[in-house]
């Protein structure tokens, strides 16, 4: 809700994302800290950045596919990782990052599209099972094929990026270069909100039956969601490649999926913000966990493999609060939060 | 030619685990309208809780008689499908079937991390339970435990679906598989009926676990046979508990043919991919599965 005084003339005024200019000063704001963050901090903060926005574009992704059409996906890792494999072996044959990222992409979305077909038939969990199917194929596709293809069980090693002859491998410069494709890929999941394609995918997601009566063609959008969700992935996961130096399929799990759909769904499936703030609080709680846990368990030999589980015992966890107590997930209560602060002093509720 | 029939035997016994497995699958799905993506996990539960009350007693000191062994598994499977209910289901029934699939994904991560923090992540022997070795029959060699397991699932499945089919309680479980909020009017019982739904699950489960363990080794990866079994749920269908040892026997003979034909020349993921594959071929060409409930939609 808008406070008082502000008001549109025109249609294109309306249908912005950033509406009044309190909000686009607020960004311009956030943009100029993340630019100017690498001068406070340290390598190791700039590293879980990195690694945060890289996870951020996959969440972004699955937000266009469970979000917005409404189609579970628990085998975005595995998109991840196809487009890390992708990228990895595109890169190896010499070609500059600008054609290796969409090739990586679009070989990541046309996968996605063969587990997408069952579409035609089957709807709800019945599809997410195909995505599961995808998800556990994956590794094995992988250790099956020839070595010299795809590494199989050893991995594949990655040079590290290069963009106009400067060397992208400290920390620093690894941090602005996903910055840099963080801020377009969250721009296009936000603009995909006011397109004609967006508004076809939440039709599809709200009723696909009604949807189909408006002249939608669902099977269609259905799978266009999972090739643009995948798309993301495919970034992702070219990122991933540059950012290891290395890929194999042990980044790549089923738990990893399950942790993308935790962050999203923390965060809540229908919105961007709800992607950001899912990966924002996940991985901070993430962090914190660790540091406490090799903290108490130092002399502990399993330390490890505890704190994996707990983690995966709190991650369960805040999944199912957040279902149970706020299915709108923190975009939410960020929602009410800011509201609260755009109407003060004067709030007419 | 006998090589192929012992294959085939082997194969089918092995795919009536898968069967078990798959009946706790769809016992849950058809008294609760829960697709538990979290079966291997809740099987592997059973299969330490079951650990702990022979062998790992004994370890501590304690004597505990087989049966009691036995006794106080059941107990505490019951005891973790009514916690299961009242705290994870409960507060979700009427909620869309998208947040009750996203709450299995949960469990899953969760009773992964539960299981490896009470009981870590080591290895341990699974006590025996069946008789190990194998009967000659003819010219065939038939592994007993596999073949008493078999014997169980099929009894089991008879006996199960004469529950859901001919009781009152278990045509009520029917009504709840169809959809809550109807159920719901009609005055039946969700809660009950997802608790009912659990506490089946991880039993049936459990008996998997120890079909599929007997004096063998359980660890936390032994998960992958929920996996496993999914495929086999939905080729019978998830609404059938007679068509999951069926299943189960076809998709047990096929990994079985192609671990045998394909694998030498696919350098083994013939196999693997086998029962995935018979997952996508099922929903795209009868999604409903063999014996399924084929919904019809209006708008």
């Amino acid at each position: 809700m808008l406070p008082t005084g502000i008001y549109f003339q025109t249609y294109a005024s309306e249908a912005r994302v950033l509406k009044t200019a309190r909000s686009r000063v607020a960004v311009a704001l956030l943009v100029t800290g993340l630019v100017a963050a690498p001068l406070l901090s340290g390598a190791y903060v700039l590293g879980v950045a990195a690694q945060g926005f890289i996870t951020l574009i996959a969440v972004l992704g699955l937000h266009v596919t469970v979000g917005m059409a409404g189609q579970i996906n628990i085998a975005q890792s595995a998109f991840v990782g196809v487009g890390a494999f992708a990228a990895a072996k595109l890169a190896g044959y010499g070609l500059p990052f600008w054609v290796v990222i969409p090739l990586a992409a679009l070989i990541t979305g046309s996968v996605s599209v063969l587990f997408a077909l069952p579409a035609a038939r089957v709807k709800g969990f019945y599809l997410a099972l195909t995505t599961l199917a995808a998800q556990v194929l994956f590794p094995i596709v992988i250790l099956g094929l020839p070595t010299e293809w795809l590494g199989g069980i050893v991995g594949m090693p990655v040079e590290p990026l290069v963009i106009a002859g400067l060397p992208i491998a400290s920390p620093r410069a690894f941090y602005y270069f996903t910055l840099v494709l963080v801020v377009i890929m969250t721009c296009a999941a936000f603009n995909l909100h006011r397109s004609g394609f967006g508004r076809a995918l939440k039709a599809v997601r709200d009723n696909d039956v009604a949807a189909q009566v408006m002249g939608i063609d669902v099977l269609r959008t259905k799978i266009a969601a999972f090739f643009v969700g995948s798309l993301f992935a495919g970034v992702a996961g070219a990122c991933t490649a540059w950012f290891l130096q290395f890929v194999t399929i042990e980044s790549f799990t089923l738990f990893a999926s399950i942790w993308y759909l935790g962050m999203l769904i923390v965060g809540g499936a229908q919105s961007p913000i709800g992607a950001i703030l899912g990966v924002l609080f996940i991985t901070v709680f993430q962090e914190g966990l660790h540091e406490i846990g090799t903290e108490i368990l130092r002399n502990s030999h399993e330390a490890g493999g505890m704190i994996f589980a707990a983690t995966n015992v709190a991650l369960g966890a805040s999944i199912l609060l957040v279902l149970i107590f706020e299915p709108r997930g923190l975009a939410h209560r960020w929602a009410v939060l800011t509201e609260t602060i755009q109407l003060w002093p004067f709030p007419h509720r | 030619m006998i090589k192929l029939a012992q294959i085939i035997i082997d194969g089918g016994l092995v795919g009536l685990v898968y069967g078990l497995v798959a009946i706790s699958f769809v016992v849950i799905y058809r008294a609760a309208k829960i697709v538990n993506i979290a079966q291997g996990e809740v099987l592997v539960i059973g299969a330490l809780l079951f650990w702990t009350f022979t062998l790992g007693a004994a370890k501590a000191g304690w004597h505990v008689p087989f049966v009691a062994g036995v006794a106080l598994t059941l107990l505490g499977c019951v005891v973790f499908g009514l916690i299961l209910e009242r705290f994870v289901f409960r507060p979700l029934i009427g909620q869309s079937s998208f947040a009750i699939f996203m709450a299995s994904i949960a469990l899953l991560v969760m009773l992964r991390g539960i299981a490896q923090l009470i009981w870590t992540a080591e290895t341990r022997p699974f006590p025996q339970v069946l008789p190990s070795g194998a009967l000659d029959i003819g010219p065939f060699l038939v592994s007993t435990r596999l073949l008493i397991g078999g014997i169980f699932t099929v009894a089991l499945a008879i006996a199960l679906h004469f529950f859901f089919t001919r009781s009152r309680r278990g045509l009520r479980l029917a009504a709840v598989a169809e959809d809550h909020n109807t159920a719901l009017s009609l005055g039946v019982s969700v809660r009950s009926a997802i608790a009912v739904a659990w506490i089946l699950g991880t039993v049936v489960a459990t008996c998997g676990a120890v079909v599929l363990l007997s004096g063998r080794v359980v660890s936390l990866d032994v998960a992958g046979i929920g996996l496993k079994a999914l495929p086999v749920a939905l080729l019978g269908g998830l609404e059938s508990v007679r068509g999951a040892p069926l299943a189960g026997v076809l998709v047990g003979i096929g990994e079985a043919l192609a671990m045998a034909y394909l694998d030498p020349f696919t350098n083994g993921v013939a196999s693997n991919v086998l029962p995935f594959a018979v997952m996508i071929g099922v929903l795209l060409i009868r999604p409903q599965g063999l014996f399924g409930w084929k919904r019809i939609e209006r708008l």
